[in-house]
């Protein structure tokens, strides 16, 4: 398919005068004009924009489309017929291409509205005597239209659409063009105009962390901007969280409080003993709120694949758990939404910002709080190494579950340390270090997953007695699913030592010695 | 890329009509869709005015000597592509005959094309040779639009039996009635008891419209212009049918 040529024209230029000029050129037929409305959508984490992809919703004439094109080249695309404006999840669009499309790209996020534009259009067709159509042109005239449906010019063009086969009929339309009328072809981005327009930056959230810092900062300094970014972490992912637009927002709000939790913790001696006694609780308090809806969307989330663990004649037999889960879900985001719109958490936000957005004590009282960036983080880190080894060196076959939970929560507070500073260090060598604790992070997080999901499925399995929605085929339905998770667990717990052995092997610890433990290398 | 051959041994039994028709329900629904108009008359050429004409001829394209991509054509329609038909598809025998692996050429010619095309679709000439065998050995679906009259039943049969003969396992054949006129006792007593067949015949039939004649006039498929028409309706019927089959699910 022959791509479209777009002619930028100033914002000043009038249109009438412009298809003047068209018509006297050119034999075309001017077809009647038409506004119509663009709608463009992505999850919020950008995930069609990384995949460079640009999903598009229009509404013309009579008919409204679906449209999934590439950003790269004007070229590949897929259309469908779609009577609603698009929302939530690709799973909720009718079955097709673009559906599957999106349902890989998408994963857990949902779609959601970015920006709006409107487009006044005067078309020309160029027919042949036989009454076909040859090549499009369009006048376009580009509109922003914002949250409080103002519409704001963002550009004008020329746009020609010439079609397969007709070549010599487009050379002459072009020639004219950038000849005659001095005009020349750009490359007609006028999504990402529309984006800058509305505020939105494409690819302007990950849940990533990533923090410019320089060795020679001042430890407190460098903490703080680490916090801050967490902090805005949060708050970039709290009206999602609320209205519960999927179940990503609130993870990664949980996620920013538990690095933040576990930075002041690990870094303990770059803070005053005061600040930390002030602001621990108050964030432990903000974990707490947020849990148990966390938890309820872990397991809607597995609900599928629970049931497809399960033979099929027992699969209908799990549905009262999920309508248990349904409800209590309801009940837990409601509360959930209202604790994030009290003034406890807005205030804690308030004094949060306050104390990392001033301005740094000249004779601070925490013992490290002047100390270098570039040398507090790695004896933190090194020390958090070391006590994962302990630990790690620590487990036998006949270990309780809790001794690898410690691990694992040990694991991860390296992983922060790792991350928050990663700027610090060589990036390959950083990364694949980061990679090696992936290997042994991913082994305990299963098996503490299916601890905890055995555990509360035998509380959910009480408490649905107790309000009366048990059933003795789902209470078999779901007997018979603790009996495949704890085969499962075992399974994991069977490959820990493995796991850790490689972890904690001569090589890595002499890149970790390396990269955490200069002097004694 | 689906292949689906409009075809009947008879001449004016609607195929033209069907390709044109449902080529374009097929680009409305989204699907990338590419019709190529193998009969030298070039009707479909001409509902889509497009200049029924390929640089190089019959011999360019299969011969190799000419890109089948430079033959394609965009018609007014969205998604809707045209290879148009040319004068010298009248001795495709003939070309084809010249060729080695003669009954298999067209296949060849189109499997660069799958990544490009939902579905493609084949208007072809009225008759059983070469060319039609090169049809058999290259769709997945053939359509045969059937007028119910002894006739033209008798063609279907000729048609099922040249296909059982060669064993075309991968093909399914789909009679469907066409130009079914039910004032006429003949055609009533056909569609409502039709002919015992190894295919069956799909539920929805064609009937006679004048509409259909007016295409030839406002030279666009019938939905384009009669979009709520009974007859638009009969082929939206059609296609849900064909596309429910194709699957392997009886609508």
């Amino acid at each position: 398919m022959p791509k479209s040529l777009h002619y930028p024209l100033a914002n000043r230029d009038s249109l009438p005068r412009w298809r003047k000029q068209l018509l006297q050129r050119l034999p075309f037929e001017p077809v009647s004009a038409e506004t119509y409305q663009v709608h463009y959508y992505d999850s919020f984490d950008w995930r069609l924009f990384r995949a460079n992809k640009v999903l598009q919703w229009k509404q013309r004439n009579d008919e409204s489309l679906l449209c999934l094109h590439s950003t790269a080249i004007e070229g590949p695309r897929t259309v469908m017929p779609l009577d609603g404006q698009p929302s939530g999840f690709a799973s909720a669009l009718p079955p097709g291409q673009i559906r599957e499309e999106l349902d890989g790209l998408l994963g857990l996020r949902a779609l959601l509205p970015v920006v709006t534009t409107e487009i006044r259009s005067l078309p020309f067709h160029w027919i042949d005597k036989e009454g076909k159509t040859r090549l499009r042109v369009f006048l376009d005239h580009h509109k922003l239209i914002d949250a409080d449906g103002n519409r704001r010019t963002l550009g004008k063009e020329i746009r020609v659409v010439p079609l397969q086969g007709y070549a010599k009929t487009a050379k002459r339309v072009t020639s004219v063009l950038e000849e005659e009328l001095g005009l020349s072809p750009a490359d007609g981005d006028l999504i990402s105009q529309a984006l800058a327009g509305a505020d939105a930056t494409p690819g302007g959230y990950s849940s990533k962390l990533d923090i410019p810092l320089d060795p020679q900062m001042r430890a407190d300094e460098a903490m703080r901007r680490v916090l801050l970014t967490l902090l805005e972490a949060m708050e970039v992912n709290e009206a999602g969280t609320i209205a519960n637009l999927d179940t990503e927002f609130l993870h990664d709000f949980r996620v920013a409080v538990r690095r933040t939790r576990s930075a002041l913790g690990q870094m303990k001696t770059v803070f005053s003993p005061a600040t930390l006694a002030r602001f621990r609780d108050k964030f432990a308090w903000l974990g707490a709120i947020t849990g148990p809806t966390r938890d309820l969307d872990v397991y809607l989330l597995k609900f599928e694949g629970y049931q497809n663990q399960l033979p099929e004649t027992l699969r209908a037999d799990l549905e009262p758990l999920r309508a248990f889960l349904v409800r209590h879900h309801e009940e837990e985001q409601a509360k959930l939404a209202r604790e994030l719109q009290t003034a406890r958490y807005r205030q804690l936000k308030k004094q949060w910002r306050r104390y990392l957005t001033a301005p740094l004590p000249r004779r601070p009282a925490a013992a490290d709080a002047r100390k270098t960036i570039g040398e507090v983080a790695p004896q933190r880190t090194w020390r958090m190494y070391k006590r994962v080894l302990r630990e790690g060196r620590a487990i036998t076959e006949q270990s309780p579950a809790d001794d690898l939970h410690e691990l694992r929560k040990s694991c991860k507070k390296l992983r922060y340390l790792m991350e928050f500073f990663h700027r610090l260090y060589p990036a390959k060598k950083i990364r694949a270090l980061i990679k090696e604790l992936k290997g042994l992070q991913e082994n305990l997080g299963d098996f503490q997953d299916l601890d905890v999901q055995i555990h509360k499925l035998k509380e959910f399995s009480e408490q649905m007695k107790q309000e009366g929605d048990m059933t003795p085929r789902t209470a078999l339905a779901m007997e018979s699913l603790l009996m495949g998770l704890e085969t499962r667990m075992q399974e994991v717990r069977a490959v820990f030592d493995s796991r850790f052995r490689r972890f904690s092997c001569k090589s890595n610890e002499k890149h970790f010695r390396r990269l955490f433990h200069p002097s004694q290398v | 890329m689906k292949v689906i051959a409009c075809y009947n041994i008879k001449g004016g039994v609607g195929k033209t009509a069907s390709a044109v028709n449902l080529s374009y329900l097929s680009a409305r629904e989204g699907h990338s869709t590419l019709v190529w108009d193998l009969d030298p008359q070039g009707a479909s050429s001409f509902y889509f005015r497009v200049k029924p004409k390929v640089k190089g001829g019959a011999r360019g394209l299969f011969k190799r000597k000419r890109e089948l991509d430079d033959a394609i054509k965009a018609t007014d329609y969205d998604q809707l592509d045209l290879i148009p038909a040319d004068f010298s598809y009248r001795n495709l025998d003939l070309t084809l005959e010249q060729l080695r692996k003669s009954t298999t050429r067209l296949r060849k010619l189109i499997k660069p094309m799958k990544s490009d095309y939902d579905y493609l679709f084949l208007d072809c000439p009225p008759n059983i040779s070469l060319v039609s065998e090169n049809v058999f050995q290259a769709a997945d679906v053939v359509l045969v639009p059937t007028i119910p009259t002894t006739l033209s039943i008798r063609t279907l049969y000729q048609l099922l039996r040249f296909c059982d003969k060669r064993s075309y396992r991968h093909l399914k054949i789909m009679p469907f009635f066409s130009m079914v006129d039910r004032r006429k006792i003949l055609h009533r007593g056909m569609v409502e008891d039709p002919p015992k067949t190894k295919s069956g015949f799909l539920a929805n039939d064609i009937p006679y419209a004048s509409e259909v004649e007016q295409m030839g006039v406002k030279r666009a498929p019938l939905a384009a212009y009669a979009h709520s028409s009974h007859i638009a309706d009969a082929y939206r019927s059609l296609w849900k049918e064909v596309k429910s089959r194709m699957d392997g699910v009886p609508a």
